[in-house]
């Protein structure tokens, strides 16, 4: 199985070189999509070794996902990996990820709450909340709907296709779930917070704005 | 009991709405948690505009009894209608701009074809 990881960053050029490098040695292929960056986030991922498309505008972390994913699908690989690109992922746990795939799931999803991991309360909150609405919006309930790092098997690869451009788009993955009626594997993984994950989290007032899309989005489709 | 008008028309766009919401459902353009949502909305529509003296309740519990407070009310939700609407209208263009400049990205890319690797 060839497989491709894709990593969709934004002003995280202090930081993505380090995650091309820890992912590279798991996956046949690095993909970076430059959400827009000003600091020169492209530049450092090439110089890492990533293949690197680059987005005129920040669109958001869906579009960004959408386009490694459709880059993915063009050059024939058979599996994705999506993994965040300021470094709160471990990469070793990739090939967990690829075996879920392997043993017949369709999407594997890292759950970061299945293993003992250091996490603030006010993240574990806004997961709470994003599960809740996830399960609202689809009828499918998981452990951490709003996890970044996933990976997605040949036929979800081949039927997947994400309209929503922000963060809400990790509720849209499990909505595409359901509608092509995938198989789902929550994998426990690591997850390393620090001063600088924390710092680039999403402020509360856009959660509730990702909040409200979902909602949108689930009833008027 | 006399059917107004009122009580047979929207009801049958209620279950229209049911129908078309199902038919997506088999498209697998909506989910059936979707479907089950769009049937329980549009069913709960259509049985109260057949049996509207069942707001009675509502009128218990809301405190709007007087058919100005009504107007107004309806006027608040026909607004909120407006704002909802032009919100999609600006989420549609979003999503317009945002394909442009995806499409721009794939194209820019060279991609080159890792099957004829194999």
């Amino acid at each position: 199985m060839r497989t491709a990881a894709v990593i969709p960053a934004y002003n995280e050029a202090k930081r993505v070189a380090d995650v091309i490098k820890a992912v590279k040695p798991q996956v046949d292929e690095v993909i970076v999509v430059d959400d827009g960056s000003r600091d020169g986030t492209a530049d450092v991922a090439r110089d890492a070794g990533a293949s690197v498309l680059s987005h005129a505008e920040n669109c958001g972390a869906g579009a960004a996902t959408m386009t490694g994913i459709e880059a993915a699908r063009q050059r024939g690989f058979d599996v994705v990996i999506t993994i965040d690109a300021d470094g709160q992922h471990d990469p070793t746990d990739i090939p967990r990820l690829i075996d879920a795939i392997r043993g017949g799931a369709d999407l594997a999803i890292a759950n970061r709450f299945g293993q003992k991991n250091v996490i603030p309360l006010i993240r574990r909150a806004f997961n709470a909340v994003g599960n809740l609405l996830t399960f609202v919006a689809t009828g499918i309930f998981l452990a951490d709907s709003q996890c970044g790092f996933k990976a997605f098997g040949p036929t979800a690869l081949k039927e997947v296709n994400l309209k929503m451009s922000g963060f809400e788009f990790c509720t849209e993955i499990i909505r595409e779930a359901a509608r092509f009626r995938w198989k789902i594997v929550a994998i426990p993984t690591k997850v390393i917070y620090s001063e600088y994950t924390l710092a680039k989290g999403q402020s509360f007032a856009n959660g509730v704005r990702t909040a409200a899309k979902i909602l949108l989005r689930s009833f008027l489709r | 009991m006399t059917l107004t008008p009122y009580q047979i028309v929207v009801p049958a766009i209620s279950l229209l709405l049911i129908a078309y919401a199902w038919s997506l459902v088999m498209r697998q353009r909506k989910t059936i948690w979707e479907g089950v949502l769009w049937t329980i909305f549009w069913g709960a529509v259509g049985y109260l505009s057949m049996f509207p003296a069942e707001l009675r309740y509502l009128s218990e519990l809301t405190g709007i009894k007087r058919n100005e407070t009504a107007v107004t009310v309806t006027a608040v939700g026909v607004l909120f209608f407006i704002v909802f609407y032009l919100v999609v209208r600006i989420e549609e263009l979003s999503q317009r701009l945002t394909k442009i400049v995806r499409n721009d990205a794939l194209r820019n890319a060279d991609l080159k074809d890792q099957r004829d690797d194999r």
